[in-house]
C-alpha cells in the first residue's frame, strides 16, 4: 500500500524543478499579448520549448489570440480565469497558476519556459517569486511619459521594463528619449527596453534578456 | 484556554482564512449565474438563499459526509481516493466538478511545498489519475495531519464555502464587504448546526442542488466571465 508517510523528497521543497517560469505583466492594453506574439516567434527560433498562460480578467480572448496566431501549438495554451481580481492569481494566491504550469511540465516533458501573461492591471501589479522566476512589466508611451516618475511597484520591482508602442511617441507628444531615461533612473539603471511589438522592434532583445536570465543557467 | 487549545485554534484560523493560498477566490459556485439567471442583480436575500441551499443540499450531504469519511480513512490513500472518487461523480455540473478539483489540488499545491506529509504522494496519484483531488477530501487529507480534529474540519470546511461565496458576491459587485459580513453569522450558524451532527459510518454521499447547478451552467455558458464556475 502507498501510505501516507511515503513522500518523494524530490517533490517538497520551495521551488519546483522544470521549466523557467517568467512572467508578464502591465496595464490594461500595454501590449502584453501583442509582446508574447512576437517573442514565440523569437523563441521558436532559437528551439527554444515554450507554452504561454494566460490571465484573462474576463474573457479566454487573448489565449484565443495565441492560439489562433500559428506561432505556438494551440494546446501548449492555457487560460486561467483570475476571479475577478487579475493581482490575487499572480501573487497574493497563485497556486491556479502554479497547478497550470504544473501541468505543462508533466504534459511535455522537453518544456523550457512557460510565460505567463497577467490580466491587465495597473501600476502597482507585481509577480511573486513564487510563482515565476522572472518577469517583464510592460507600459507604453501612449499611456503618458510620466508613468516611470510615478514609480510604481510594477515599473521599480520588475526585472525588465519594456517601453512599447515607441512608434506611437511622435503622435502623442511623447519626448521618448526623456521617458527612457527616467525610466532607467527610477530602476538604478536596472535593464530598460523600448520596443515596437506590431513591427517587431527590439523584441529580439527581450528574448535575448529572458535566454540569458532564465535559460542560460539551466 | 491551555496553550495547546490556543494553539489548535491559531492552527484552525491559519487554515481556513481565505488569505491561505488555495485558489478559492477564483470560484464562485454557480454565484455569477444566478444574475442571468433570475434577470435581475442578485440582493441580499437572493444571495443568502443560494448559499443556504449550497450548504443543505450540496455541503452538509455530500461534501462534509465526503471529508468525514476521508477524514476517518486516514493512512489508506486507496480508501481516501475512492472516497475521493465517490464525490466527484456525485456532482452533475461539469464546472462544479472541474471547481472541485481544481480547488483542492491548487491547495494541495501549496502543501507539496510546504512539505505536509501525504500532500506530495497524494498530488502523485492525482498526476497518475488514480485520484481526482476533490476540494473537501484534500482538505481530510492534509487537516488531519496538522493534527485537527474531524469536527474541527467539517467547521472549517463550511466556513470556507460560505466566506468564498461571499466574497464572489463582493467581488461581483452583488453586494458591498459590510453587507456580506452582515450575512455571515446565520449562514454559519446553519454550518454550525450541520457540523454538530456526527456523520454516520454509512452515511452516503448524496448532494443534489438543481436550483444551484443550473446556476452554474448558467454560468459556464456566460460570455464573459469572471470566475472559474
Ligand atoms: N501602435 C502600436 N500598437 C500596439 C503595439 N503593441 C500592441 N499594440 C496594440 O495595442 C492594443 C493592445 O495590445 P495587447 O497586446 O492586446 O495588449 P495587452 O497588454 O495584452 O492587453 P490586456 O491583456 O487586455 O491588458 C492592440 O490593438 C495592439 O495591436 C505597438 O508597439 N505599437
Ligand atoms: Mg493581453
Amino acid at each position: 500500500m502507498d501510505t501516507i508517510d511515503n513522500i518523494p523528497a524530490a517533490e517538497t521543497g520551495t521551488k519546483p524543478l522544470g521549466a523557467a517560469r517568467v512572467g508578464i505583466g502591465g496595464p490594461v492594453g500595454s501590449g502584453k499579448t501583442a509582446l508574447i506574439e512576437q517573442l514565440l516567434v523569437h523563441l521558436a527560433k532559437r528551439s527554444i520549448s515554450t507554452a504561454v498562460i494566460t490571465n484573462d480578467l474576463v474573457t479566454a480572448e487573448d489565449a484565443e489570440r495565441l492560439r489562433k496566431g500559428g506561432a505556438i501549438d494551440p494546446a501548449r495554451v492555457l487560460a486561467v480565469e483570475a476571479g475577478a481580481c487579475p493581482h490575487t492569481v499572480i501573487r497574493e494566491d497563485p497556486t491556479l497558476n502554479i497547478i497550470a504550469a504544473d501541468q505543462l511540465d508533466r504534459l511535455y516533458r522537453d518544456l523550457e519556459l512557460t510565460i505567463i501573461e497577467s490580466g491587465g492591471d495597473n501600476l502597482a501589479s507585481t509577480f511573486s517569486l513564487d510563482l515565476v522566476d522572472w518577469w517583464i512589466f510592460v507600459i507604453d508611451v501612449a499611456g503618458g511619459d510620466d508613468i516611470p516618475r510615478k514609480r510604481g511597484p510594477g515599473v521599480l520591482q520588475c526585472d525588465l521594463l519594456v517601453v512599447n508602442k515607441v512608434d506611437l511617441a511622435p503622435h502623442v507628444g511623447v519626448d521618448l528619449g526623456r521617458m527612457l531615461e527616467e525610466a532607467r533612473s527610477v530602476r538604478d539603471g536596472r535593464p530598460v527596453v523600448a520596443t515596437n511589438c506590431r513591427s517587431g522592434e527590439n523584441v529580439a532583445a527581450v528574448a535575448d534578456a529572458i535566454a540569458e536570465a532564465v535559460l542560460v543557467a539551466r | 484556554m491551555n496553550e495547546d487549545n490556543a494553539a489548535t485554534i491559531l492552527t484552525a484560523l491559519q487554515h481556513a482564512d481565505s488569505n491561505f493560498p488555495s485558489g478559492s477566490f477564483a470560484f464562485s459556485q454557480g454565484l455569477e449565474g444566478l444574475a442571468s439567471l433570475t434577470g435581475k442583480r442578485p440582493g441580499t436575500d437572493e444571495i443568502t438563499n443560494f448559499v443556504r441551499e449550497q450548504i443543505v443540499h450540496r455541503w452538509a450531504s455530500s461534501d462534509r459526509v465526503a471529508l468525514a469519511h476521508a477524514y476517518r480513512a486516514g493512512d489508506d490513500l486507496d480508501r481516501v481516493a475512492e472516497i475521493d472518487e465517490e464525490l466527484d461523480l456525485s456532482t452533475f455540473c461539469e464546472t462544479l466538478r472541474e471547481g472541485s478539483r481544481r480547488n483542492g489540488q491548487a491547495l494541495l499545491a501549496t502543501h507539496v511545498r510546504f512539505g505536509t506529509p501525504g500532500a506530495a504522494s497524494y498530488r502523485q496519484r492525482i498526476d497518475r489519475d488514480t485520484a481526482t483531488g476533490t476540494l473537501p477530501v484534500v482538505h481530510a487529507l492534509l487537516w488531519r495531519r496538522l493534527g485537527l480534529a474531524e469536527e474541527a474540519c467539517v467547521a472549517m470546511s463550511g466556513y470556507g464555502l460560505v466566506s468564498s461565496s461571499l466574497t464572489a458576491a463582493v467581488r461581483l459587485n452583488f453586494v458591498g464587504a459590510l453587507t456580506a459580513q452582515s450575512m455571515m453569522p446565520p449562514l454559519l450558524s446553519l454550518v454550525a448546526t450541520y457540523a454538530g451532527e456526527p456523520v454516520a459510518e454509512d452515511a452516503e454521499i448524496c448532494g443534489f442542488n438543481p436550483f444551484g447547478e443550473i446556476a452554474a451552467m448558467n454560468q459556464a455558458g456566460l460570455a464573459l466571465r469572471l470566475f472559474s464556475n
